[in-house]
Parts: C-alpha cells; sequence; structure tokens
C-alpha cells in the first residue's frame, strides 16, 4: 500500500504549487481565511492591484461557473489571461492549469463553443504551460472521445505519447502510461468492432483473412500499451477487462490468468472487489475446478458479503462435498442477508428458508445457533417486524412466506412476523403456508424438542 | 396564519444573543467600520482605571485574568478558524403520512434553547402553508443538531446540545414522545439516527469514543481511541454514522474516516477514506462533514455510498472499494461545510440532488447518477443556488445604517437545512428551508427545468406578491427595533462614587482624609496633605511598584547598605497599623469593583480564583489547543458507560414542559450567556414577517431548476418573557445544561 501512496503523492505536489493557503497552529488549511490574513502577513501591505483584479477576475469566473453563466465566464476568462504575464514567478507557474481547466470547462458548455476553437485553445494551453502538455492532451483525447471523434482522440494520444521534454519524472510516467493506456483502450475498441464484423463474416471469405490479420495487428500493439499501465498498482478496471479479452481471443490462457491474477492478489493494488469478479469470471469461462471457483469467492466474500455473486457462491458450496463448505454456505446466506440493500431479496430469503431445513434435518443445530447468536439482538427488528409483515405481505406474498417461515424456525411461532403471515387468508397460498406451519413446528429453533 | 408563521425565532435582540450562544463572532467587518475597535473609546477611562486600581489589584489578578483570556481568545480563534458546533445542522424535516405534509423541527430562542415543532404544509402548486403555532420543548441547552429519520414508519427525532443528546419519537398527534436522553461528560460532536433500526443512534464524544444506543441493549461504547486514525491532528472532533449494514459504523476525524464493526473486537477496522494520496489530497486538508448516502430509496444509487466533504472538496467513497474515492470534486466553497442532503430522484431515472451548504449561506447543487452498478458521476456542472445575501438587492434602498443591519440579518451564518421534493406533480419541486444563526428561516422552491438546453435564456426568479409583501413587512419590524446596546459595557469608574463609599465610613486618621479631600479635588497628593509625613516610608510613593523595590534595593547595594536596607524594609512592613489599613481599604475598593470581578475574593488574593461560570472544571470543554491526550484519555469516559448508563430519562424529562406550557422563566432557566445578555426587556414582537429573496439564479444546463424563493422570519418571542428567564436566575451558575 505504501508504494501505491508514493505514487499518487507526486501528481499532486504540481498541483499546489500555484495554491497558496494559511495553516494554522494545527496544521490544517483554511482557504477561505486567505484573504482576511494576507494583510496581516505583509505587515499591512495590500496586495498589488495586479494581483488583486487578477484574483477578483478568478473569484468571479468561479461564480459565474457555478451559476452557469457560460458567456459570461467567457468574458472573464478574456481578462484573467493577463495573469500569464504575473511578475510574481508562483503565480505565473500556476496559472496555465488553472485556466485550462476553467477554460474547457467553459468551453464544454459553452453554447456558441465548436469543436475547433476547442481544439485551439487545448494546443494554446499545451505549449504555454510546458509541465501540463501531458494532462492538457490526455483531457483533450477525452473530450474529443466524448464528441465521438476517435480519430482525432487517437492522433492526439499518439502525439503526446512520444512527445519528450526534460527528465523523465514519475508523474510523468504515470501520465505517459495513462496515455498509452488510453490509446490502447481506443485500439480495443477498433478491435472489437472488427472482431463483431468478423463473425458476421463467412470463413471461406477472402475478406476473412485480412480482416483477422488485420486483428493481429492491432491486438499486438494494443497489448503493448495496455499493459504498463496495468502493472502500477490502481484501480484500472476497464483496461483490465479490455486486455484480458484480448488476451483471451487469442488463446493466451495462461497471461490472461497472470494479468487477473496480479490484479486482484497484488498487495500493492488496492482492495477491488471487481479484480476477483474478473477473476472468477475468467476461471468460470475455463471451467476451473469447483475448489478453484470457491477459493476466489471466498475472498471476494470477505471484501463485500453482499455482492450478488454471493447466492451463486452459496450454490457452490451447497454442491461441495465438504461438510466446512456446508457451513459456509449458511454464513454466506446470512452474511448476504444483513445487508440493507438486500433485505428483499427473494432468492437469498428462497435459500435461507430451504437450507435452514435442510441444515436443521441434517441435525446441524449448533451451525444455525452460532449464526443466529450475532443476529439475535437485531433480526428481529430489522427483518421481522410487524411492519415488514405488514408491507412484505402486501407487496409480495411470496417473499412474506419465505421470510415467515424463517422467522418461525428462528424466533419460533411466537414471532409477530410469522403469527401475521399464518393468519392471512389466501386461497393461492393457502398450501404454502400451511407447509410452512408444519415446517416450523418441525424446525424451530426455540422448541427443537417439538 | 401565514407562512410567515413559520420561522418562529427570537426577535432581533434575540437573534443577537443567539449568536452570542452560538459562539460566532458577529460579522464585524462586513460594512464600513473595518479595523475600527468598537470599544476603542473606552480605553482612555480603562486606563486610568487601571492605574488608580494597578497597586491595589495585585498582580496574581492580572495573571489569573492574563489566562482567562489566553484561553478565551485560543478557543475563540478556533472557532473563528472553524466552527464545527452545528455541523450536520440543527433544522429538520419530519415527513407526515401525507405527501406534502409535515413538520419543521428547529431550534430558536436567545440561547436556541427551545425546540419547535411547526407543521407545515407544502403544495407544488403554491407556497407552503403554516398550520397553527409552533408547539415547543424547552430544553436547558443549546440545541447544535437536529436529526430525523423515519424508519419502518416511525418518525424518530435526535438532538444534540453541548453536553446531552435526546431522542424523541414523533407520533401520529405531531405531539412528540421522549425516548431518550444522553449525557455527554466531554461534550458531543455528532449524532446520528440509524435507517435500517428504529431508535438506534449513535454519539460521538470530544473524548474520541463513539457510543451506540438503542431500546433494546442501551447505550454501549463501540468504538474508543483518543488518537486520531491517520496521522496527528489536535482536533477532538468525532463523527459516526451508519453504513449498509446495521452493525458496522463509520468512524471519521479530522484525518480519515474508518468502517468499525460493532460486533468484532474492539479497535479493528477498515479505514474507508484517508486523508492523503489515494485522494491525493492537498497539504493541510481536513475532513469536515461525512455522511451516509444510502439512506433513502435504493432504486437509483447502491445503499454503499458515502459523501466526505474536506475545506476544499468533496469525495463520494464507496464502503465495498475503501481507501479510493469514486469521485471528487472541488467545490469551492468560501466557508465551511456545515450539511449535506441526499434527496431522492424527482423523477424516477433522474438524477438525485444532492445539497452542499456552506456557514457562509452558500448553496451548492450537484446531480448524481449512477444506475445499477455503474460508478457514481455528476450529471451536469454543478449549480450554487441564490443565497440569503443575494436578496439584499430585491430590498428597498435604505439608509446606510438600517442598510448595514439589513445586510448583518440576512448573512448570519447558515446553521441549519432541510430539502423535500414534492411527489406527484406535474414538475417536481424541491422544496428548501435555511435556518440561519439569527433564528430566521428561509424558504426556496426549485422547480425542475422540463428541457435544459445551454443556449437556452437562463430562466429567471419569480416573485410572488404575497412574497414580496412580507418581505417588506418583515424589513419593517426589523427595523423598528431598536439597535442593540453594546454586548459587553466596560464598567464605569468614577471616583466620586469610590468616595462616597469612603464617607459612608468611619475614617480615621489625616493620611485618608488627606487624600480623599485632594482626589475630590482632583489635584495631586501633597506631602502637607497628609499632614505628618510618614518618616518610615522611603520613597514617598504611596504604593512603591516592586520595581521600585528592586531598584531601591540596588542603589542601597551600591552604597553597601543593603542590611539596614533590608532591615528597615522588615521593620516596614510588619509595622503596626499600616498592614491592616491597607487591607481594609482594599476591601473597600473591592466591594465597589464587583460589578468586574464577580465572586473573587480579594482578602484571599493567593487562593486558586473561581471564575463565576466555570465552577466544575472538568465540565469545560476542552480548548482546542493540543490537548496533551493523555488527559482526555484519564476523563470520566474512560470508566465508561457505567456511569453513562446511570442518566435515567426521568431525571432530565421531569424538566421538560411539553407543547402548550408556558416556558416558566424559574422552572426552566436558560444558559449562561442569555442572563448575561438579558438587560432590556422589550415588548416588542417581530410578527408575520417576510424577506423577499431577489434570485440570480440563473441556471441553465444540466437539470438545472429555475427557482422562486421566498423567505419568512417570524419572532414569537418576546423580550421580556427573555427578561423574566434571565432574571430569574442570575445565581445559576452550573455551567452544565441538561435538558
Amino acid at each position: 500500500m505504501s508504494d501505491f501512496s508514493e505514487e499518487l503523492v507526486r501528481p499532486t505536489t504540481e498541483d499546489e504549487q500555484g495554491e497558496t493557503c494559511v495553516l494554522s497552529g494545527t496544521g490544517m488549511c483554511f482557504p477561505w481565511l486567505q484573504k482576511h490574513i494576507e494583510t496581516v502577513a505583509t505587515g499591512g501591505k495590500r496586495e498589488k492591484d495586479f494581483a488583486q483584479t487578477t484574483s477578483a477576475c478568478l473569484s468571479f469566473i468561479q461564480e459565474a461557473l457555478l451559476k452557469h453563466q457560460w458567456q459570461q465566464a467567457a468574458e472573464y476568462m478574456h481578462s484573467y489571461l493577463q495573469i500569464l504575464e504575473d511578475s510574481d514567478s508562483n503565480k505565473r507557474q500556476g496559472a496555465p492549469e488553472i485556466i485550462w481547466r476553467l477554460g474547457s470547462e467553459i468551453l464544454y458548455y459553452h453554447p456558441k463553443s465548436s469543436l475547433e476553437t476547442f481544439n485551439t485553445f487545448a494546443d494554446r494551453m499545451k505549449n504555454i504551460g510546458v509541465m501540463n502538455y501531458l494532462k492538457i492532451s490526455l483531457q483533450h483525447a477525452l473530450y474529443l472521445l466524448h464528441h465521438g471523434l476517435l480519430e482525432d482522440a487517437n492522433r492526439n494520444l499518439s502525439q503526446a505519447e512520444t512527445w519528450r521534454y526534460g527528465e523523465k519524472s514519475s508523474s510523468k510516467e504515470v501520465l505517459i502510461n495513462l496515455i498509452q493506456a488510453y490509446k490502447g483502450l481506443l485500439q480495443y475498441y477498433t478491435w472489437s468492432k472488427k472482431k463483431m464484423e468478423l463473425s458476421q463474416l463467412d470463413e471461406d471469405d477472402y475478406a476473412y483473412n485480412t480482416a483477422s490479420q488485420n486483428m493481429l495487428n492491432h491486438s499486438w500493439k494494443t497489448s503493448i500499451n495496455l499493459c504498463a499501465l496495468i502493472q502500477i498498482p490502481g484501480v484500472w478496471d476497464p483496461f483490465v477487462k479490455s486486455y484480458v479479452e484480448m488476451l483471451e481471443f487469442y488463446g493466451d490462457q495462461d497471461g490472461a490468468r497472470e494479468v487477473l491474477t496480479n490484479y486482484a492478489y497484488d498487495e500493492k493494488f488496492p482492495s477491488n472487489p471487481n479484480a476477483h469478479i474478473y477473476l472468477y469470471g475468467f476461471l468460470k469461462r475455463e471451467r476451473a475446478p469447483r475448489e478453484k471457483l470457491i477459493s476466489v469467492l471466498k475472498i471476494l466474500y470477505q471484501i463485500v458479503p453482499s455482492h450478488k455473486l454471493m447466492l451463486e457462491f452459496h450454490r457452490l458450496l451447497r454442491k461441495s462435498e465438504k461438510e466446512e463448505h456446508h457451513k459456509l454456505g449458511l454464513e454466506v446466506l446470512f452474511g448476504v442477508l444483513d445487508f440493507a440493500g438486500c433485505t428483499k431479496n427473494i432468492t437469498a430469503w428462497k435459500y435461507l428458508a430451504k437450507y435452514l431445513r435442510q441444515t436443521l434435518m441434517g441435525s446441524h443445530l449448533a451451525w444455525v445457533q452460532e449464526e443466529w447468536n450475532s443476529r439475535k439482538n437485531w433480526w428481529p427488528r430489522f427483518h421481522f417486524s410487524y411492519f415488514w409483515a405488514k408491507s412484505d405481505w402486501k407487496d409480495d406474498k411470496t417473499l412474506a412466506c419465505e421470510k415467515a417461515l424463517v422467522a418461525g424456525i428462528l424466533l419460533g411461532k411466537g414471532c409477530r412476523y410469522f403469527r401475521y403471515v399464518k393468519k392471512q387468508d389466501h386461497q393461492v397460498l393457502q398450501k404454502k403456508i400451511k407447509q410452512m406451519k408444519k415446517s416450523v413446528k418441525k424446525y424451530s429453533i426455540v422448541n427443537p424438542g417439538l | 396564519m401565514g407562512w410567515a408563521g413559520l420561522a418562529g425565532g427570537g426577535d432581533v435582540e434575540e437573534a443577537r444573543a443567539s449568536l452570542t450562544t452560538a459562539s460566532t463572532p458577529p460579522p464585524h467587518n462586513s460594512g464600513g467600520e473595518e479595523g475600527i475597535c468598537p470599544w476603542a473609546y473606552l480605553s482612555y477611562r480603562q486606563r486610568r482605571f487601571s492605574i488608580l486600581g494597578g497597586p491595589v489589584l495585585a498582580t496574581s489578578l492580572a495573571r489569573l485574568l492574563g489566562e482567562l483570556l489566553h484561553e478565551e481568545l485560543a478557543a475563540r480563534w478556533e472557532q473563528l478558524l472553524l466552527d464545527d458546533t452545528f455541523t450536520g445542522g440543527a433544522l429538520a424535516w419530519v415527513p407526515g403520512r401525507m405527501p406534502g405534509a409535515g413538520q419543521l423541527v428547529y431550534p430558536a430562542g436567545g440561547a436556541l434553547d427551545r425546540l419547535y415543532f411547526q407543521k407545515v404544509s407544502l403544495t407544488p402548486g403554491s407556497e407552503p402553508r403554516v398550520l397553527g403555532d409552533p408547539g415547543h420543548i424547552q430544553l436547558r441547552g443549546p440545541v447544535r443538531q437536529v436529526v430525523t429519520r423515519t424508519v419502518q414508519g416511525e418518525a424518530l427525532l435526535a438532538v444534540r446540545s453541548d453536553y446531552h443528546c435526546a431522542l424523541w419519537k414523533v407520533g401520529k398527534p405531531g405531539q412528540p414522545a421522549p425516548l431518550q436522553v444522553l449525557q455527554v461528560e466531554k461534550g458531543a460532536t455528532g449524532i446520528s439516527l440509524s435507517p435500517h433500526l428504529p431508535g438506534e443512534l449513535t454519539v460521538c464524544s470530544r473524548s474520541g469514543a463513539v457510543c451506540l444506543w438503542n431500546p433494546q441493549d442501551g447505550l454501549r461504547q463501540v468504538y474508543k481511541d483518543p488518537e486520531t486514525l491517520v496521522f496527528r491532528d489536535p482536533s477532538p472532533w468525532r463523527w459516526a454514522d451508519f453504513t449498509a449494514h446495521p452493525r458496522v459504523l463509520t468512524v471519521g476525524d479530522r484525518t480519515g474516516v474508518k468502517l468499525v464493526d460493532t460486533q468484532g473486537p474492539p479497535g479493528c477496522g477498515l479505514l474507508l477514506f484517508r486523508g492523503g494520496a489515494e485522494a491525493s489530497c492537498q497539504k493541510g486538508e481536513r475532513v469536515l462533514l461525512t455522511q451516509y448516502l444510502g439512506d433513502c430509496s435504493p432504486e437509483s444509487l447502491q445503499p454503499t455510498f458515502h459523501l466526505v466533504c474536506t475545506q476544499f472538496s468533496l469525495y463520494l467513497v464507496d464502503e465495498r472499494l475503501p481507501l479510493v474515492p469514486l469521485l471528487k470534486w472541488n467545490h469551492g466553497l468560501s466557508s465551511t461545510p456545515v450539511v449535506a442532503q441526499l434527496l431522492p430522484p424527482p423523477r424516477p431515472g433522474c438524477p438525485r440532488p444532492l445539497l452542499l451548504a456552506g456557514q457562509a449561506g452558500e448553496l451548492q447543487l450537484l446531480h448524481i447518477t449512477g444506475e445499477g452498478a455503474s460508478t457514481p458521476r455528476l450529471a451536469g456542472p454543478p449549480q450554487s443556488l441564490p443565497s440569503r445575501s443575494n436578496s439584499l438587492s430585491a430590498f428597498p434602498l435604505l439608509e446606510p445604517k438600517s442598510q448595514w443591519r439589513l445586510q448583518e440579518r440576512l448573512s448570519a451564518p447558515t446553521i441549519g437545512l432541510a430539502a423535500t421534493v414534492l411527489p406527484s406533480a406535474s414538475t417536481p419541486v424541491l422544496s428548501l428551508f435555511q435556518l440561519s444563526a439569527a433564528g430566521d428561516v428561509f424558504h426556496q422552491r426549485l422547480h425542475l427545468q422540463a428541457d435544459p438546453r445551454p443556449d437556452s435564456p437562463a430562466p429567471t426568479a419569480s416573485w410572488t406578491p404575497r412574497a414580496t409583501s412580507r418581505c417588506s413587512r418583515w424589513l419593517k419590524t426589523l427595523l423598528e427595533v431598536p439597535l442593540t446596546p453594546p454586548m459587553w459595557a466596560a464598567p464605569t469608574f468614577s471616583h466620586r462614587r469610590l468616595l462616597g463609599s469612603f464617607e459612608s465610613r468611619e475614617v480615621e486618621g489625616k493620611v485618608p482624609e488627606g487624600l480623599r479631600t485632594a482626589m475630590a479635588e482632583g489635584r495631586l497628593l501633597q506631602h502637607r496633605d497628609l499632614g505628618l509625613l510618614p518618616t518610615r516610608e522611603q520613597p514617598p510613593a504611596p504604593e512603591p511598584g516592586p520595581e521600585d523595590e528592586l531598584s531601591e534595593r540596588l542603589e542601597a547595594a551600591w552604597e553597601g547598605q543593603v542590611a539596614a536596607w533590608w532591615e528597615r524594609r522588615q521593620g516596614g512592613s510588619s509595622g503596626p497599623g499600616k498592614q491592616p489599613k491597607r487591607h481594609k481599604r482594599r476591601t473597600q475598593l473591592s466591594s465597589t469593583f464587583s460589578s468586574l470581578s464577580g465572586r473573587l475574593d480579594l482578602s484571599d488574593a493567593t487562593s486558586p480564583p473561581r471564575s463565576p461560570d466555570r465552577t466544575v472544571p472538568e465540565a469545560r470543554p476542552q480548548p482546542p489547543v493540543t490537548p496533551p491526550s493523555q488527559e482526555l484519555t484519564q476523563g470520566p469516559w474512560a470508566e465508561g458507560i457505567p456511569s453513562e448508563r446511570q442518566q435515567t430519562l426521568r431525571d432530565y424529562m421531569a424538566e421538560l414542559p411539553l407543547q402548550g406550557d408556558t416556558p416558566g422563566g424559574a422552572s426552566a432557566p436558560s444558559s449562561q450567556t442569555s442572563s448575561i445578555r438579558g438587560t432590556s426587556s422589550r415588548q416588542q414582537t417581530l410578527r408575520d414577517c417576510t424577506v423577499k429573496l431577489q434570485l440570480r439564479g440563473d441556471t441553465a444546463g444540466g437539470a438545472s431548476m429555475p427557482s422562486s424563493q421566498t423567505s419568512s422570519v417570524r419572532a414569537t418571542l418576546s423580550r421580556q418573557q427573555a427578561a423574566i428567564l434571565s432574571g430569574s436566575q442570575p445565581l445559576r451558575k452550573k455551567p452544565r445544561m441538561g435538558f
């Protein structure tokens, strides 16, 4: 994790250059005190007129942006450009980035702005602050992408990729990697389009060969572009996904596995549930043994117990021969239903009702009690309150029946939820309710003797 | 009856008082008087007083006053830098059973110690209507935060004061039923209600402890760490909120936010947000506000998102992907963010509005989308809503002084925000209430713009005639109230009065008499006035200061007569007659200074002084300036919960007159601050007045909303009542105020 922090620290230092900030005795920074304290710090001397006007202008631009007055903001921006001639070198250096950020936002929304205007602005800005060349190029490319101009974006990225200035710093390296990766992503896009075309072509067709040849070329270039970024700790979901898809298409299963395993298990990367989901998906496509799938999902279970794959995990565990897996299967179901977003998941309740019965039939009362002990002081209020009984019955009768069965097993016949559902007279569900009553009578953990 | 009845706050006087209770420095330099000390004209007189009283009031007093002053200044400075007392907001909207009907809950009164419940009916087409007079509950402490949640059809209301937290159930007839009162020894910094389980709440203390309370298990400490999470920060501010798992909490401080499993072993947990590189935080960036965003309908956003606000940026964090924020936006607020509120989508499929309010009155509206599994993002550019002070130009032109008063009133800090989206309307309407520290409640209505095109003309705000008329009425009443006397008046010292007290006593000896006549004539005291020249006193100065002694001694030493000098001195000071006489004079003088020194006992100047309003030292909130951490751990909180559990509902609730009860002054004394302030009694009552706010909110693009905004102010509490309140309890010196 520490490396990850290191990497990210550097790009931010550049941002700070232009900004001055009031640090209190506690080390905290208060941007809004700047104005009041500046006069104190300069011993009562006021800021120079130039600095005053530029800072006032900046605040006008920001205000106009927040009020969506793009035209007004553009006019202010016109005046703000004079900051590039500030005698304060600190401010002068920080200015291009501020101008770029605000200016691109204005041009993005301005009613009279066109692609050409934006391109001209971006090209100018790239060369005013040489330090920002890469960052602006990348954002320019994203703007073009947003407007559907893939070719232009690609050209832009290629240009930025070959750009060299000064020494190679690590922050620059990350940016170059990002630029390459976006280029790779663009190439992936064209590749997948070609793949689509190819799937529509006949294999004996002459065009098929050239097309597949084309694709091969693309994938080779893309893989070079993508793999550099993926090595750096971070969250690179779309890049990893497309890279793996290409590797898989060309049969490089080992390569794909390595990339995914690295992405999921490398300590330096931030904990990312998607990494495990991708790995699981890959292994599933590969028809990996159940044991392997379970081990991947086990980690996902530890990170996100509420994930929808957990029900699949439960099915896998249920089918497993190992007793500990059966126990884990129960744990997983309880875990899913702990979460606020899953309370109405009918599949989970169905599974739990069925599995509880099964577990109790298999005389594993201790398992159920172990899970229930940590939940018995809040699940009744969370799931089985009178309010939910009424509202569940109103909204979804099947859900209410499943929940009532679970409530009956866990809390006994006296439970309000169970009693409420039991009392309801419903023709279609009559049989089900009857069954439910029988099951509760038989398996309820409150009165195991009965 | 009208909308204006909504803001049942105090009148202008009261509002000023509330400013002081809120410990918010009044906006001094918003006018043209920048840089001029309002007490400057007193300094000459004060200087004379100090010359006169200097010898009498020994250095110990100066030291004591200096200490207190230093402490006060340090606290004020901290507060000026960052005021976190109202974090979370003190205004809440409790929805009723019918859509559009509900109650506004807010504190009012001079010390913000009265909790008002005002029924309001909102209709999409017209202005909100206030139903009846507000009911209120008198509390024994200023209200800092009001939180409300409706869980499983049960509306709950939690209130945080400085040292107490309380929970009410807002039943169907609108009569709130008290559930629990908790006492927080070190001072509470945050309270939040569970969105999952009815009645469950967390309370954070300055000691670094987080407690969970629920009706079944009572109070339980779930987390305790006097140190901050990521790096060392002196702030004792803590915050806790809930997550998608009902048994996992977030615990936040200035440096980060942590996920804590209340069922797991104590102390363990996963960092959710860290002020550092992962979020590319700036130097000196601190967490000022955190909030769980999964409380309402989970249809459009995952219920796993948390909002973290710093002084620079706003972060959206997913608890499934800790440490790496999903969204970062530079909010650019010019003051501390106080409240954030995520609202349900105005229409199915629309982005969800997120409101962010800064203390200086700024309001920002963001739109957040993220259907299903996709990451959340901003839909359209964020938008700033017109603030209260924007409405200034809508008022008629006033003379400068009145203009300044109006401006000051409108720019009082925001201490609460409540918003609700009105359903079942052709164009959804966002109703927005703001509470200012002056006690005014403002209302704003925003319509969802149907067809946002970037080149369409910016829609302008509309004003109903009703709002305009209320506005002018409010202004009229505001200006009718005479200006407040200065909050603190320097004591006046008259040597004639001083002499009068001399005369009333038997004065023996010629020396004092001579002194008296000299003073009465206002001339120098000369030897002949005293008759006999006191030969033993070497320098004839009436009271040689320590410097004189020193130079005298040095002089003697130079001449080689130190021993003789010492003898002389010894003999002089222990000489009979002089010491008791001087002592007497001191006591006499001190009695005339009682206006200044309260309980100070000058006859025993060496004993530790007791400041009038702080008799229990540990009850004092820790001064935020680098409190030693060890000290914090040894507080009563360390011994912990048992003592906390002893708190009983009855003890405090016995003192709660419910709705309809007149706040009998004697039974419900207000806070210390109001007793200082309640000097004049006035029957002036502000009633039914509204402010019309001018809107400059030209809105275009995105899912922006043109807004119509009315605001209203009402003052019900008469000055007279306040005077009764304050007059009835001058002897109450308990620093801790219970509910």
